[in-house]
């Protein structure tokens, strides 16, 4: 029954950390842009749901909204104030990295300083759980979590295959002189992967605030779940990063069934060092090795 | 005051010779350690645990620590650098937050998050260091001994090989290097030479525990060589310096709340990280104003 019961929690941190890595994935994927601070993103989201839930007393739905919002803001306004000067002289691999650090630490130590550095959640009424079979727990949340995230993935891949801008992202992520030759703008384009991207952190924000809660320094490890995932799952490859998303929070939670919570981290590590050693292109991916 | 003055002048040389070693595998290999403070804690562990449980001499404690963690990196680098840089800050940021939780269990060897207390006196030829000036100069001369290994090695074929990779991997393999050996090296190296400003950290200290080795530390030390300047052996220690002076100056600043002060400084040195990424990618100590060359 323990086991059951970690492996539906499995599921549902599974769902958290695909929307998560999906949402990484579809940015560098596309605009090639080491985007690190897609944690910072799940940062403000996730914290702007909980003050206007906790502190404010709105509906959850305009909660929704004002954390979707500030999420594409965040995501569209570093693309166009801080990639976009960077890539006009330079944009080597190292620049654009040490840029979107950089804006990570500001963003962690600026919520740290606005909403204090201990630790806090969103309770819901969601969030409380029922007894289903005797000694399994279950919150309505968990199939929450998973409905969204299918509804999510659903949207992006229609969005991606059968609209004009998802063709063009798409052509994008091959080649971007060709895109050019056909007038698009791939400035244009990075805008709407930006926006796309940082939207899909949020479900996942949201649903980290109302299950296991956060700290501003949850940036470290959402991004460290994201690059696992993304190496996992195939660069590249937004299916492939959703599945590993699921795999690691499926593994990391059956894992609990050995070992303790403090060893989660360890063990993201072993399945992304797993694969750095015996398919480093991962599930889906091109050829990585050089 | 002079007291003060010293116990600064010691962290600023510690610091700088992990901002040092950090640039080696930076600026002139192009590889992203974000597991930096890792190294620095496996030197440091290991040292005390040598000192307290062998002998406290310099000559024992710091090459068996230098050794341990250029192991260690071997055990990440090999894999890890076979494949494109991405892989490299992925495995590292995932080894840094692997060993905050190693270095907090594991109490045998670290304490767990108590720490390491009552870490005894370096010695040095049978002379113990225990005066803040003598371990300034000791401090000092292991950070001369490191720039001028790492200032070598730039100038040999291998700091070539390594100038070659960071600015074209595949020019560098189509004239037959074997990137992965030399990349694999360069950390091992860098690594060896952090542990031993771990050990210098152990002895100084006297006290160590998990608070020094987080991913914290790791970014502080990024920061420093990235503000300083990367590929340059002055940008480092100029970066070293400019941080560790930063707390303070900001302490002097008497209208900033005190509690905030470490947030402040990581807003800044944050900030920092941006605005030169946009106008200035070669740092402070730039080799040509304006252009990156990193």
């Amino acid at each position: 029954m323990l086991l059951l019961q970690l492996i539906l929690n499995g599921l549902q941190v599974g769902a958290i950390y695909a929307l998560t890595a999906a949402g990484f994935s579809l940015i560098f994927g596309s605009t090639k842009i080491f985007h690190f601070a897609h944690g910072a993103t799940f940062t403000i989201a996730a914290y702007l749901f909980h003050y206007a839930l906790t502190n404010l007393g709105l509906h959850w739905t305009l909660g929704v909204a004002i954390a979707a919002a500030s999420a594409v803001v965040f995501g569209i306004a570093l693309d166009r104030f801080m990639y976009a000067p960077i890539q006009r002289h330079e944009g080597s691999f190292f620049t654009v990295f040490v840029a979107s650090f950089g804006i990570g630490i500001v963003v962690e130590n600026v919520i740290g300083m606005v909403f204090g550095r201990s630790f806090i959640s969103v309770s819901t009424s969601l969030s409380r759980s029922v007894e289903l079979l005797p000694d399994l727990y279950v919150s309505p949340l968990i199939g929450l979590a998973v409905i969204t995230a299918v509804v999510c993935f659903v949207a992006v891949h229609m969005f991606l295959m059968h609209t004009h801008a998802g063709m063009a992202l798409r052509a994008l992520s091959e080649n971007t002189e060709l895109v050019k030759t056909f007038g698009l703008s791939p400035r244009r384009l990075s805008a709407y992967a930006f926006a796309l991207g940082s939207v899909l952190v949020v479900p996942a924000a949201i649903f980290t605030a109302a299950s296991s809660g956060l700290n501003p320094a949850v940036g470290h490890h959402v991004m460290l779940i994201s690059l696992a995932a993304t190496i996992v799952g195939g660069i590249g490859s937004i299916r492939g990063a959703a599945f590993a998303g699921l795999l690691i929070g499926m593994v990391e939670n059956v894992a609990l069934w050995q070992m303790g919570t403090q060893w989660s981290e360890a063990i993201t590590f072993a399945v992304l060092f797993f694969f750095i050693i015996f398919r480093p292109s991962g599930f889906f991916g091109r050829a990585a090795v050089s | 005051m002079t007291a003060y003055i010293l116990n600064l002048l010691v962290l600023i040389s510690i610091y700088a010779i992990l901002s040092t070693t950090l640039n080696f595998i930076i600026g002139y290999a192009g590889i992203f350690s974000l597991a930096h403070a890792v190294f620095f804690g496996i030197g440091a562990y290991t040292s005390a645990f040598v000192a307290m449980n062998l002998t406290p001499s310099f000559f024992v404690a710091i090459p068996i620590a230098m050794a341990v963690a250029a192991l260690t990196s071997l055990a990440l680098a090999l894999p890890a650098l076979r494949v494109r840089g991405e892989y490299f800050v992925a495995a590292s940021l995932g080894l840094q937050m692997l060993a905050v939780t190693l270095f907090s269990e594991w109490k045998g060897f670290t304490g767990g998050i108590g720490g390491v207390i009552g870490i005894p006196p370096v010695e040095l030829f049978g002379f113990a260091v225990v005066k803040p000036w003598q371990f300034l100069v000791l401090t000092l001369a292991c950070l001369g001994i490191v720039i001028v290994v790492i200032r070598r090695l730039v100038h040999t074929s291998f700091g070539r090989s390594l100038k070659s990779i960071r600015d074209s991997e595949s020019a560098a393999l189509a004239s037959g290097k074997n990137i992965t050996i030399i990349k694999t090296l360069s950390v091992v190296l860098s690594s060896a030479l952090t542990a031993l400003a771990g050990g210098l950290y152990a002895f100084y200290m006297a006290f160590i525990n998990v608070e020094s080795f987080m991913l914290a530390t790791s970014v502080l030390v990024m920061a420093m060589v990235i503000i300083g300047g990367t590929g340059t052996i002055l940008g480092p220690i100029v970066g070293a310096t400019l941080l560790m002076l930063l707390p303070g100056a900001l302490s002097y600043l008497s209208f900033l709340p005190q509690t905030e002060i470490g947030s402040i400084q990581q807003i800044i040195y944050g900030a920092a990280m941006v605005l030169l990424m946009i106008y200035r990618p070669g740092g402070i100590v730039s080799p040509k104003a304006g252009g990156g060359t990193a």
